[in-house]
């Protein structure tokens, strides 16, 4: 056998023993004449394929080197955000399985799906093609129709799946008509020749530019970035809570490794029109995300506007690392931030999912009335995520505004840091009222029902994690930065 | 039947991104101005189908085999994204009797 093609796929090992283990539930499931297995053995059979693939990346990570011919790369970012997406998925995995809406006669399949969306993240993530993020992409996201519409819940999860699925096609084609153009103009789309000629043809080429915006754009979509962000609240609030808290995560982050990706070049620095255009976009989004959030009581869909303000701000680090003369602290600043957004989003999609007693129930901002009476600690873990969330100190949520904002500074985007601060003024108001509502009121709080072990254990969890992470936030910056600069 | 050879061989790169540009757009306003789901499963695949003329366009003018390759890959995913969209629309069906995105009026605000 070619030495070559060993060592490639030892490289992707990972993905080979999590689509391994994410077809044994369903295999279980088929032997057995249909029946369902025991969930408590799906739940395990996932855990361990999450922790295989977890244990392979530790053991290959540091290998910085591509494989299949430069298609993949195994670098520090590659390693940083795999170990993210499997903490995601196994506390969605948690959430899932004591969440209504998902739990009992179909969880098989559930795993299925939910290992084989996270296999598209890492082939995102691992991705140094433009035609591999475009598979790694659709793989996630076929997975997440699905997802969507498997809820117990009759009408609002499967009208949720429906639009996403339209509107995720569309913006899948406009993307690929992007790679076309690309392709076209620069004769490859691997991504180390096509940074390399950005300069060049950014400037002179308009099939290029147009084929970058169409490629941006089908970004943005996933990542609900202005133009394409309408479909975030409807989405997020159709979709089953635990669904929804993997889709605002996970997805968020593989898919913003990508565009960072696409951003490592000196070449973007003249193409001043094209910074303009995208610092527009986020402003834009910060703006249209924390507005909407304002004006909402249902705390799900407050949450998914919420989602589309932080992508924002992470646009904000991403252009700091594209278009300044310092890629790497940009990447670093949006790779913490990254961090920071899972963990505190995750935890109040747990809560969410706490309160919801049907697979059809709304929570609206009323029912956390009263709830430090009964609930405390649960009440003080809610109040550090949001605090986190809207970036109070010391929480990790400020340090990685903080982190993002001064690698924006640095490069003299003082006009775009203006916006953000301006943002996260706004967004303290909405994050401030469910904690008001938990700790100022008298009213008897709503009692939280059915099993929830481990979605509680998340919530402390997370907002644990928050506080202890974000006292000492320094020498986590200093590990992803170490990871960052060896870039390969 | 020479004076179509000579046609044929006028026939340049732009004709063909002229082309499917065309297909693109038309697939584009089936997406966003049609009602029924189906025929909007069909114009993604019209739209994902005008990416490959041009795929193809630039292989064959550039002689760069690479995007002929990117074809397969994106009819493979043209397949999947049909079989999902199916699989979406005949619950829809079960729901709602009729595969109509004016049924689609419960998430909002």
């Amino acid at each position: 056998m070619n030495m070559q093609l060993l060592q490639d796929v030892v490289l992707v090992s990972p993905l080979i023993a999590l689509f391994a283990m994410s077809l044994l539930p369903v295999m279980m499931k088929v032997f057995q004449g249909n029946r369902e297995p025991n969930p408590y053995v799906t739940l395990f059979i996932g855990f361990i394929g999450l922790s295989l693939a977890t244990g392979l990346t530790a053991a290959l990570s540091g290998a910085d080197k591509t494989a299949f011919s430069g298609a993949i790369v195994f670098d520090g970012i590659t390693a940083w955000m795999s170990y993210l997406v499997y903490l995601i998925t196994a506390v969605a995995l948690m959430l899932s399985f004591d969440h209504v809406a998902t739990r009992g006669r179909q969880f098989a399949e559930f795993v299925f799906l939910m290992l084989s969306s996270v296999l598209g993240m890492i082939i995102l993530i691992m991705s140094n093609d433009l035609i591999v993020t475009f598979i790694g992409i659709e793989t996630m996201s076929l997975c997440l129709y699905i997802l969507c519409a498997m809820s117990k819940e009759d009408v609002l999860s499967k009208e949720a799946a429906f639009k996403y699925f339209i509107l995720g096609s569309f913006a899948s084609a406009i993307f690929l008509y992007g790679i076309a153009f690309i392709y076209g103009t620069v004769g490859s789309t691997i991504f180390p020749d096509i940074l390399e000629s950005v300069g060049t043809l950014i400037s002179t080429n308009t099939l290029f530019v147009v084929g970058l915006a169409m490629v941006t754009l089908g970004f943005a979509f996933k990542v609900s970035v202005f133009p394409l962000h309408a479909w975030t609240p409807d989405v997020y609030h159709g979709a089953p809570t635990p669904v929804t808290a993997f889709m605002a995560t996970a997805v968020k982050a593989s898919t913003f490794v990508a565009f960072l990706r696409l951003f490592e070049s000196e070449g973007y620095g003249d193409a001043v029109q094209f910074q303009n255009v995208l610092q527009w976009l986020a402003v834009l989004t910060m703006l249209i995300g924390n507005v909407a959030a304002v004006m909402q009581d249902n705390f799900k869909r407050m949450l998914a506007y919420s989602s589309i303000a932080h992508s924002g701000y992470i646009m904000v680090g991403l252009i700091a690392a594209g278009f300044g003369n310092n890629f790497d602290a940009g990447a670093t600043s949006v790779i913490f931030y990254l961090f920071s957004y899972a963990l505190m989003t995750l935890g109040t999609f747990a809560v969410v999912a706490m309160f919801e007693k049907a697979e059809n129930s709304t929570v609206g901002m009323n029912e956390l009335k009263g709830m430090a009476n009964r609930y405390p600690l649960l009440s003080l873990s809610l109040t550090v995520l949001l605090l986190s969330l809207a970036g109070i100190p010391p929480t990790l949520g400020f340090f990685g505004k903080f982190y993002l904002f001064s690698a924006a500074i640095e490069q003299d985007m003082y006009w775009l840091v203006l916006w953000g601060v301006i943002n996260s003024v706004i967004s303290v108001y909405y994050y401030l009222r469910p904690i008001v509502m938990m700790y100022m009121s008298d009213d008897v709080p709503v009692e939280i029902v059915g099993t929830n072990g481990m979605t509680r254990l998340t919530v402390i969890f997370t907002a644990a994690l928050i506080v202890v992470l974000g006292l000492m936030s320094s020498p986590v910056l200093k590990a992803v930065q170490r990871s960052v600069t060896n870039l390969f | 039947m020479p004076a179509m050879t000579e046609a044929l061989l006028k026939v340049s790169l732009n004709h063909y991104l002229v082309l499917s540009a065309i297909l693109f757009t038309l697939g584009m306003l089936g997406v966003l101005l049609r009602k029924n789901v189906i025929v909007i499963l069909m114009s993604i695949e019209l739209m994902l189908n005008a990416v490959n003329i041009t795929f193809i366009a630039f292989s064959r003018y550039s002689g760069n085999i690479d995007g002929q390759v990117m074809v397969f890959f994106v009819m493979t995913i043209a397949a999947a994204e049909a079989a999902v969209g199916l699989a979406l629309a005949v619950l829809i069906f079960k729901r709602f009797k009729e595969v109509n995105i004016r049924y689609f009026e419960h998430l909002r605000g």
